[in-house]
């Protein structure tokens, strides 16, 4: 193991630090130069934040209940992404590497852990839905009742489903289905502001708007607010 | 205060909507406002949480032991098997009348060894095919970075031919409305033409009536000229009779009457005898200017009556007339009279 390390190349070690880190970047706001007063964290946050920080030392019990506490709605994701199980458990295999990895480097006050960890997942699943170029055929294959939203939550899927899962799902679906589409495709189709305009045939302006209302709605609802 | 606007671009950037120069713009912005990072923050959390509502699906049991063993693998290649994370060396401690046990243990330790270090070996080559997965990764990110530089690029460029194209269309509008005010214009300028050819043809009528007048206020003018020419001429008329010089026509008498502007003077005789077949009666003028009479030119007569009107001209110049006098001479008459006079006025 150690002539594998030995010879594995310092810069692809470098090159694939940061891309974690540029994939990371892009969500986990490391242009900030002051933490900003942020909500207090609810005990399942803290939680997290406990688990991660063990994990950060080196503690594979933690990492394993990380695993446990975060992969089914991870997975979940990364499947509605890229659309295929071998592709998602590659993704959420390398979303978990990389925290075991990354894992100190972790910061509570910039975001919790669950949001640090669909961060790694969807951008994984994004770059490679895109580098597949398969966009256009899932979104004619995705359809609302894919997440669920147009639907009461059924007595199966709320036994199958977390509280938070639960909670979520209560909040988005109080939201207008105009903007439960516009937030379903900006976090799920990985479309640039443009393409989704396009593809719901709505101004460009609109749609930025149906986006704002609907997170700011989402936020309410979940209270991450102080 | 954080506006719609701000909202709405927090909102994007929470997604990954922003892009280039807008999302440059929104970081800077960011960077200096702690309740903004505090709005990014919430609904970045927020965003996060839709991963909750994708369909229910549990991933395979074999993922988390396929994680677990990745991380084993990737533990063991960084530091010794004894070692923690931490990098803490175990040291456990030894009994010496622990002998036997740990004599067991140690064999078992080296079983497990041994298949540690299977284990270890193929842990190597999944880690060497993961890292050349990721190498592969690498590459296809290095790849999407070019394509989406390329994309902006081209992006910017089509925003450019876009504002392009509006600028000509906009030009061309321009273009169009000043050649409607052009040929609006021209419709005017034209119809001023028209008018003032009308005005034109007019005046050019008055004008032409106005000739008219003038041309007959000319001709009567010249007539009036004329006129006066006239009575100026019968004015300046010399009229002079002439008497018979012989006594067989007593009764032969002639009036000449002479224009000396025109050098020209009407004859006219009565009762001169008849001439013979080869004979002509000559006027002759006599001017003291000339020690000769002037030749007046011949003429004949009525047989009956001797009566005749000629209209005569000298043969030079006549500046005074002094005398007339008529001659019967040869038929066509001569250069020199030798006389007699017929007829003779002064």
């Amino acid at each position: 193991m150690s002539l594998l390390l030995s010879s594995f190349p310092e810069t692809l070690a470098c090159a694939v630090a940061e891309a974690d880190g540029a994939a990371r970047k892009r969500h986990s706001g490391s242009h900030m130069n002051q933490p900003a007063p942020m909500p207090p964290p609810d005990e399942r946050q803290i939680v997290d934040t406990q688990l991660m920080q063990q994990v950060a030392r080196g503690d594979k019990q933690s990492f394993a209940k990380i695993y446990d506490r975060f992969s089914g709605p991870l997975y979940a994701t990364a499947l509605r992404i890229v659309r295929d199980a071998a592709e998602a458990q590659d993704i959420v295999h390398d979303a978990f590497l990389t925290v075991w990895d990354k894992a100190a480097t972790f910061e509570p006050k910039r975001g919790s852990a669950f949001a640090w960890t669909v961060t790694l997942v969807r951008n994984r699943a994004i770059d490679r839905m895109r580098s597949r170029q398969r966009r256009a055929e899932l979104l004619a294959e995705s359809a609302p009742m894919d997440l669920g939203y147009q639907n009461d939550i059924t007595g199966d899927d709320a036994a199958a489903s977390s509280d938070a899962a639960q909670a979520v799902r209560a909040a988005v679906s109080t939201l207008p289905a105009e903007q439960r589409r516009a937030l379903e495709m900006a976090f799920f189709g990985g479309l640039t502001q443009e393409q989704i305009a396009q593809t719901l045939r709505e101004p460009l302006g609109t749609v930025k708007a149906r986006i704002r209302r609907g997170l700011l709605k989402l936020r309410d609802a979940l209270a991450y607010r102080p | 205060m954080i506006d719609e606007r701000l909202e709405e671009l927090a909102s994007l950037y929470a997604l990954d909507l922003l892009e280039g120069a807008e999302l440059a713009q929104f970081e800077t912005a960011l960077a200096r406002d702690p309740s903004l990072q505090a709005l990014v923050h919430e609904l970045r959390e927020s965003a996060s949480a839709l991963a909750r509502t994708a369909p229910t699906a549990e991933p395979p049991k074999h993922l988390k032991q396929r994680v677990l063993a990745s991380i084993e693998a990737r533990q063991a290649a960084a530091t010794p098997a004894t070692l923690t994370k931490d990098n803490k060396a175990i040291r456990p401690a030894f009994g010496g009348w622990q002998i036997l046990p740990w004599m067991a243990a140690a064999s078992f330790a080296v079983l497990a060894g041994w298949f540690a270090q299977r284990y270890s070996a193929s842990q190597a080559e999944m880690t060497l095919a993961r890292d050349q997965q990721a190498l592969t990764a690498v590459e296809l990110q290095s790849v999407r970075n070019h394509l989406e530089a390329e994309r902006i690029v081209n992006q910017r460029q089509i925003i450019t031919l876009s504002e392009q194209v509006a600028n000509y269309t906009r030009q061309i509008g321009e273009a169009q409305q000043k050649g409607t005010a052009t040929l609006r214009e021209l419709a005017d300028t034209q119809q001023k033409l028209a008018n003032t050819t009308r005005e034109l043809a007019a005046a050019q009528e008055r004008a032409n009536g106005l000739d008219r007048l003038l041309s007959d206020a000319r001709a009567q003018i010249a007539g009036l000229s004329r006129e006066m020419q006239a009575q100026s001429d019968l004015a300046n008329l010399k009229i002079t009779t002439l008497a018979s010089m012989l006594n067989n026509s007593p009764q032969a008498l002639a009036v000449a009457v002479w224009n000396p502007a025109k050098q020209e003077g009407v004859l006219q005789v009565a009762g001169l005898p008849a001439l013979g077949p080869n004979e002509d009666y000559q006027l002759w003028v006599v001017d003291p200017q000339y020690p000769d009479p002037v030749d007046g030119g011949v003429f004949t007569v009525e047989a009956t009556g001797g009566t005749n009107r000629v209209n005569f001209k000298t043969r030079q110049p006549v500046r005074e007339i002094g005398a007339y006098a008529i001659t019967k001479e040869r038929k066509g008459g001569v250069q020199k009279s030798a006389g007699p006079f017929l007829l003779l006025g002064k």
